[in-house]
């Protein structure tokens, strides 16, 4: 490993250039994926997608496998889901999750119900890359992390990395799975450069990691929370409270029995979720606590999450608005620890 | 047949306290209702204070002179003049009683309480710790294990936010609990993690192991603890649930588990000899698993009234007997055990009996209701030793029964089937026959270690 650090987006990058590498049927497709770089054989500088993720796609496998679609998700993921369904492995962007919107029929009605409904005679091995989260004052349309939908629709999976080096593991596992998989891309990660193995290797979806062992509360964690969770229990540390650290990786499968594990541990659950709150992933982790770890329970589950509102435009108000150690650190006092 | 207790009165909202001025009547007297009982002064001024009941003063706590708190139990009216009246039982039962809004209102009259749950009664009227707040809210967690170690969790103080009992309270409360119910001058045995078992020890020399049977702790086997410690080091093990021990786990406490743990026991005492092990009734059941578990750690083996395996009879009994620990005072217990325990010549003789009782009944209190519930059904679910398990046995086992046992009655095939195996059979007692033949019964053990 050699300690060799990318950006989020740089792994991501590197995934998709492996995934690629290996499999002829792996195709990308969006708007401004490519964008304008290769027309007509002559070598133009790329875009490679609005936040230069997929820079250098289509120099290294041409406008064939990477391709640009017109501004309509209705059209792209209807066509993504089609090439997969006949036998390719597209991997769609849509561009921010705050588009679901748009192109929901085609996840919702076709990706997510061809294999049920003709009882297992097809496949959609189909991968939709999407930034999800705020923090960049993308302002309420584009920074939204409505994950929640996906992941309550039998049929797709859900992904969310919260560091590189699992960002690279979940796309490849993800491109590679033959069901539809949602695989998010939290704003708040972007740019965080850390260590990312070498070479071709997966993350398993459907399986959450301590990413730090602790005895006294456990904090739930996913995509650009984890981080969060994880500066919180330093600072809990100093007061003597040692905090485990759960990041979800998948939030369809959810992986129920890790969770329940670390509050058979701990007896204390906090879940920060940058989402709303309303039917969050987060409530839906508290409803398991109670229902299955009900005994375990030495005290209330505390969601932290978005308030339920737009996400402002104002970068303090915006600031305010998203998960923060403060208020990680105000929801374990009120568990009466800390 | 009752007998009532009088109580000070709480004559209005500040009363703290009251004098004893005047009893009218003379101890044994007959005190009709209405009538004067007894005349007493508060701060404000002297009442008169009437019987609720008729009855007989059978006997008077609080002399004249004298000032209590209210609520103190001041004396005993007795339905008949000649009724049996142990007032020293009274007393202890009826206690120095608290003053609580309603129930130190008028003396006399109400029968004797019910008891609470068992667990507030164990060693000797332990009161509630701390300051358990009634309705405060109980975690999940805190409530599951309350429920496993059969501890209410009502009378468990909270200190979490809004007075939320936590998991840390119940374990806290628990510990402190088996601190306070340890027996004088015993020590806690750790057997497993988490878990511990009372231990007495006494004397120097071989060791020997006493294994007290059912619901009851090492006080069974005292007088042979006493005579043998004279020639042996003698250790006694309550199993778990039983006074200081630790509670047994849900959902019950097998015989081959009491066994293991005993085992655990000798092994965290330092004990690595082979051990003279003595088990009575449901104690002799452990001792059999323990010798046919590990038999080069038994030196000899003593079995004072056992049973094979666990007749209807015997499970309906122990049943009910953790039934009642769960609804009645342990006088109570105590009183229904009686005719299961001893023999028709104890139970004739009043004085004998009354004496025995009095003393049964603190030693029953020692083991709460949820305890003996779980060691029902670890009994229920004991498979038993079969003849020729028992034609196995290549040690010397004594077989000790009493003639009056209608408990574990069928003894005498466990002796026939062990080969070499010492039978005594002691007339006139009952199952409890360690409490009932102390001397013939120490004086087999005597004879069996001496030739073991």
């Amino acid at each position: 490993m050699a300690g060799r650090k990318l950006s989020t987006g740089q792994a991501i990058n590197e995934a998709l250039q492996i995934a690629m590498q290996s499999d002829p049927d792996v195709i990308v497709l969006g708007e401004d994926v490519a964008g304008g770089g290769r027309r007509d054989g002559e070598d133009v500088d790329e875009m490679g997608g609005v936040l230069g993720t997929t820079k250098g796609l289509v120099k290294a496998f041409g406008p064939e496998r990477v391709r640009d679609t017109p501004i309509s998700e209705m059209a792209l993921i209807g066509a993504a889901v089609g090439a997969a369904a006949t036998g390719l492995r597209p991997v769609a962007e849509l561009m921010f999750i705050d588009f679901l919107g748009v192109c929901l029929d085609p996840l919702l009605n076709q990706a997510a119900k061809l294999r049920y409904m003709f009882g297992g005679k097809a496949r959609v091995p189909l991968t939709v890359r999407t930034v999800t989260g705020a923090g960049m004052q993308a302002a309420a349309q584009h920074s939204q992390s409505l994950y929640w939908m996906t992941a309550g629709i039998p049929g797709l999976k859900t992904v969310i990395p919260s560091n590189p080096a699992d960002a690279k593991g979940l796309l490849l596992a993800a491109i590679r799975d033959d069901d539809p998989v949602i695989f998010c891309e939290p704003k708040g990660i972007l740019n965080l450069v850390d260590e990312v193995p070498e070479g071709d290797y997966e993350v398993p979806l459907g399986r959450a990691k301590i990413v730090r062992a602790g005895s006294d509360l456990s904090l739930v964690g996913m995509g650009a929370t984890v981080r969060i969770a994880l500066a919180a229990a330093e600072q809990l540390a100093k007061q003597g409270v040692e905090a485990e650290v759960l990041d979800l990786r998948s939030l369809a499968p959810l992986d129920e029995e890790a969770i329940l594990a670390t509050l058979e541990k701990t007896g204390h659950l906090v879940v920060i979720d940058e989402s709303t709150p309303r039917c969050s992933i987060a409530s839906d982790v508290a409803a398991l606590c109670v229902d299955r770890g009900f005994d375990f329970l030495n005290a209330p589950v505390k969601r932290v999450t978005a308030p339920h509102a737009p996400v402002p435009f104002s970068h303090p108000l915006e600031q305010a608005y998203m998960p923060s150690v403060p208020r990680v650190l105000e929801a374990v006092r009120e568990l009466g620890i800390g | 047949m009752a007998a009532n207790p009088v109580r000070m009165p709480k004559l209005g909202l500040t009363m703290e306290e009251g004098r004893v001025v005047h009893w009218p009547h003379a101890p044994g007297a007959r005190v009709e209702k209405g009538a004067l009982l007894v005349v007493i002064e508060t701060e404000k001024a002297e009442a008169e204070i009437e019987a609720t009941t008729a009855g007989f003063l059978r006997r008077i706590y609080v002399p004249e002179g004298e000032t209590v708190p209210c609520g103190a139990l001041l004396a005993a009216l007795t339905d008949a003049a000649d009724e049996a009246f142990d007032a020293d039982a009274f007393a202890a039962q009826h206690g120095a009683g608290v003053a609580t809004g309603e129930g130190a209102g008028a003396p006399g009259g109400s029968a004797p309480a019910r008891a609470g749950s068992a667990s507030s009664r164990a060693g000797g009227g332990a009161k509630p710790r701390g300051a358990a707040v009634p309705g405060a809210p109980a975690a999940p967690a805190a409530r599951a294990l309350a429920r496993e170690l059969g501890i209410d969790v009502a009378e468990v103080p909270g200190t979490g936010p809004g007075g939320r009992v936590t998991r840390q309270d119940v374990e806290a409360f628990a510990a402190a609990r088996s601190e306070a119910s340890l027996a004088a001058g015993a020590e806690r045995v750790v057997v497993a993690p988490g878990v511990a078992l009372e231990c007495l020890r006494a004397g120097s020399g071989d060791p020997v192991l006493l294994l007290p049977g059912f619901g009851v702790d090492v006080s069974a086997f005292a007088p042979q603890a006493a005579d043998l410690a004279e020639r042996h080091a003698v250790i006694g093990l309550a199993p778990r649930g039983v006074g200081g021990s630790s509670a047994p786990a849900l959902p019950r406490y097998d015989v081959a588990q009491a066994a293991a743990d005993a085992l655990a026991a000798l092994d965290a005492l330092g004990v690595s000899a082979p051990v003279h092990v003595v088990g009575a009734s449901l104690g002799a059941a452990v001792a059999l698993e323990l010798a046919l578990a590990q038999p080069k750690r038994v030196r000899s083996l003593s079995l004072l009234t056992p049973f094979a395996r666990p007749t209807p009879r015997l499970a309906a009994f122990a049943d009910a007997w953790a039934r009642v620990a769960a609804e009645a005072s342990a006088d109570t217990l105590a009183r229904a055990l009686a005719p299961w325990l001893f023999s028709d010549a104890l139970l004739a003789d009043d004085e004998r009996r009354e004496r025995t009782l009095r003393g049964l009944a603190p030693m029953l209190a020692r083991t709460p209701a949820p305890a003996l519930a779980r060691t029902t059904a670890g009994l229920r679910a004991w498979p038993g030793v079969t003849a020729r398990t028992l034609a196995s046995l290549r040690l010397p086992v004594l077989v000790l029964v009493a003639e009056d046992d209608l408990v574990a009655p069928g003894g005498d095939a466990i002796a026939q089937a062990v080969p070499g195996a010492t039978l005594v059979r002691v007339a006139g007692a009952g199952h409890a026959v360690a409490a009932e033949a102390p001397e013939a019964v120490t004086a087999a053990l005597r004879a069996h270690f001496a030739r073991a």
